[in-house]
């Protein structure tokens, strides 16, 4: 029953586990759902993505799929996107959203949360300048506001300057007249969403399943 | 020599045809149980209980065993969006007015995707359900682990009695169901219009698929048996295979709706429509909407006819959930008798995955299978109420048969097996958050 392809399939699955923090079990969920997204293709390319239906109703859904494609989420510190990903990208990108373990140390649950918000940042600076710019925030809320009849993109701005100035006046102070605010840096994000609980708000909770006794229906 | 072996064998079969017929084929006509399938059931239940307790005391870990998992595999949350954005903008330092934009809006709709990548609710409809625990067939534990000598003796009895004693023995059955139908009704058929003739052909169609239960070791239970639907209506039902036909038409004659195949299908629908009138189109007239609506129309007006059965969803799905009805059937005007169907996924795996298996190798899976176990559900009869459009009538429908069954109630489109999502949802969820911002101002 192929027993000799699996354990090198195990074998690896162990070694993604220790490096993403996810459990065996739930890389062998993910493993089954990756495989059915790429129709058992090696390689997950963006078309893949359309067949999810709920995903659909997501109006940030490009900058989603977007996410799994960027270099600067598998880790690497590369920069740039790519076509087509395989099944460690996938995990490492999931990987950000995966439920925090109880007992770590502060600095770890930092670690973890700076993580997160790394992500976060990353999918709203796509030039990778190290900020968001106000076209890029704009950028944001027109994805997430529609063609709305009431809302022109006037209005989808003026709510888009309003937040930047806003996060300026948080972040930096009293800003002298001629001072021009580039854009939302990594700290500043960092400092803008300190109250936000971000560990919480943004994990997945995988329910606890037995897999041995649990049968993938053929 | 050679004569003596051919003579042996020919005896050997007389035999075995007699047995069959005598032991199973005229019971199941007549209706009666000689007790056979329960005392199966009753076996294989045991048989199965006991081996997962040998599964469970194999593993090392002590957790419980989980139930079915009709919702996936991760823990959704259930609040709406404004809850949701609500509850993560109170968390953030400074206090906004509800009409303000911040960046915590986007972390929703990002898990949100994100959950969505990992499970959603539509693609796991169009693959078999999975099972807490094993039943022993092969085809349902993709790791099968070497558990015990004793387990994996109990399997491979069971996969001699599933393939060399069953399958046979339902092999037969099924080719004398269907040959009985083709030439009883083809026989009826020359017979001129009365009452004698219509209840003649009742009864060649009942005990027809009474025998095709039998082929597949069908133990069903109806329920609610006064709500059985009556001549000039229409009956719906969640679809999940091509097996439902045979399900309810156990107990009561139906009209069926179709598309004329080919084939051996083609000779068993026209031979069938000789007796009594069904409704089979052509593949052209399937398309015209209107000339369906309105042979369906005249089928149910004319009170000596059957009740029309059909599957608003469209396609099959795979018995966890129900999926859109087609609002075509509940424009007509006739009285609408629901039917839930719930297999129980212990026995056999019912679902026809139609991407993946051809109807014959599906037929060979059931036939190959312990047994199919289902409860059918007569629900009270619904009709179109003033005021409601057709739409909102299939909606009602479709919730009183999930309810009923224990399904899933979604309003996704069956359809979705095979095509890709309107462009128009979307904007929908964009319009609720941007009335969410922007209405306050």
């Amino acid at each position: 029953m192929g027993s000799s392809q699996s354990t090198t399939e195990e074998h690896n699955f162990q070694l993604l586990a220790d490096r993403t923090g996810f459990s065996l079990e739930q890389i062998r969920i993910l493993h089954k759902r990756f495989k059915h997204l790429t129709h058992d293709k090696d390689t997950l390319r963006r078309e893949d993505f359309e067949d999810i239906s709920d995903l659909t109703f997501n109006p940030i859904r490009s900058q989603i799929v977007e996410a799994f494609f960027d270099k600067r989420n598998f880790g690497h510190n590369e920069v740039g996107s790519v076509e087509e990903i395989g099944f460690e990208e996938f995990l490492t990108v999931m990987s950000h959203f995966r439920p925090t373990g109880q007992h770590l140390t502060e600095e770890e649950k930092d670690k973890i949360r700076q993580e997160k918000l790394r992500f976060l940042f990353n999918m709203h600076d796509k030039d990778n300048d190290g900020t968001i710019t106000l076209d890029e925030y704009r950028h944001v809320v027109e994805e997430l506001l529609s063609s709305y009849p009431e809302i022109e993109s006037e209005t989808a701005k003026a709510i888009a300057d309003a937040a930047m100035l806003e996060v300026a006046s948080v972040t930096m102070g009293q800003m002298a007249p001629d001072e021009f605010y580039e854009g939302i840096t990594f700290e500043h994000f960092l400092k803008i969403l300190k109250g936000v609980e971000i560990e919480t708000k943004m994990h997945i909770r995988f329910l606890n399943v037995d897999t041995t006794t649990m049968s993938c229906g053929k | 020599m050679e004569g003596a072996s051919w003579d042996s064998a020919l005896v050997v079969f007389e035999v075995w045809l007699s047995v069959v017929l005598g032991l199973i084929v005229l019971p199941a006509m007549f209706g009666v149980s000689l007790g056979f399938t329960d005392l199966y059931i009753k076996a294989l239940v045991k048989t199965l209980e006991w081996a997962t307790l040998r599964i469970q005391r194999g593993q090392k870990e002590e957790d419980a065993l989980p139930a079915h998992l009709p919702n996936g595999i991760i823990e959704k949350d259930d609040g709406s969006m404004e809850e949701e954005i609500g509850k993560l903008r109170r968390s953030h330092p400074k206090s906004l007015a509800g009409g303000d934009f911040t960046l915590c809006d986007a972390f929703y709709f990002c898990k949100k995707g994100i959950a969505s990548i990992v499970d959603d609710q539509v693609t796991q409809r169009f693959t078999s359900e999975e099972l807490a625990s094993w039943n022993l067939l092969t085809r349902t534990n993709n790791n099968f682990h070497y558990i015990s000598v004793r387990v994996t003796i109990i399997w491979g009895l069971g996969v001699f009695i599933r393939y060399c004693i069953l399958l046979p023995l339902r092999i037969t059955l099924a080719v004398l169901g269907l040959s009985w139908l083709v030439i009883g009704t083809t026989l009826v058929g020359l017979l001129p219009h009365s009452n004698v003739k219509t209840w003649i052909s009742d009864l060649i169609h009942v005990t027809c698929y009474r025998i095709c239960a039998r082929a597949l070791s069908a133990r069903i239970r109806y329920h609610n048996k006064e709500n059985h639907p009556k001549k000039g209506g229409i009956c719906v039902a969640n679809h999940t295979s091509p097996i439902d036909i045979v399900i309810l038409a156990n107990d009561g004659c139906y009209a069926m709706v179709g598309q004329i195949h080919g084939g051996l299908m083609g000779v068993i629908q026209r031979s069938m429509v000789r007796s009594c009138p069904h409704v089979w189109f052509e593949r052209s007239e399937m398309k015209d909407r209107h000339a369906v609506a309105k042979r369906l129309k005249d089928h149910v007006a004319d009170k000596t006819k059957q009740p029309i059965l059909i599957f608003p969803e469209g396609t099959c799905i795979n018995n966890t959930s129900v999926m859109m009805f087609k609002k075509g059937s509940f424009d007509i005007g006739a009285t609408i008798y629901p039917v839930a169907i719930k297999y129980d996924p212990q026995f056999g795996d019912a679902f026809w995955n139609s991407g993946k298996y051809n109807m014959v190798s599906y037929l060979l899976r059931m036939m190959t299978s312990w047994a199919i176990v289902c409860n059918v559900w007569y629900l009270p009869p619904m009709s179109l109420q003033d005021g409601e459009d057709a739409v909102h009538f299939a909606n009602r429908v479709k919730s009183a048969i999930a309810r009923q069954g224990g399904l899933v109630d979604l309003s996704w489109d069956g359809g979705l097996k095979r095509e890709k999502v309107k462009e128009s949802y979307k904007e929908e969820q964009q319009k609720m958050y941007s009335s969410m911002i922007v209405g306050q101002d």
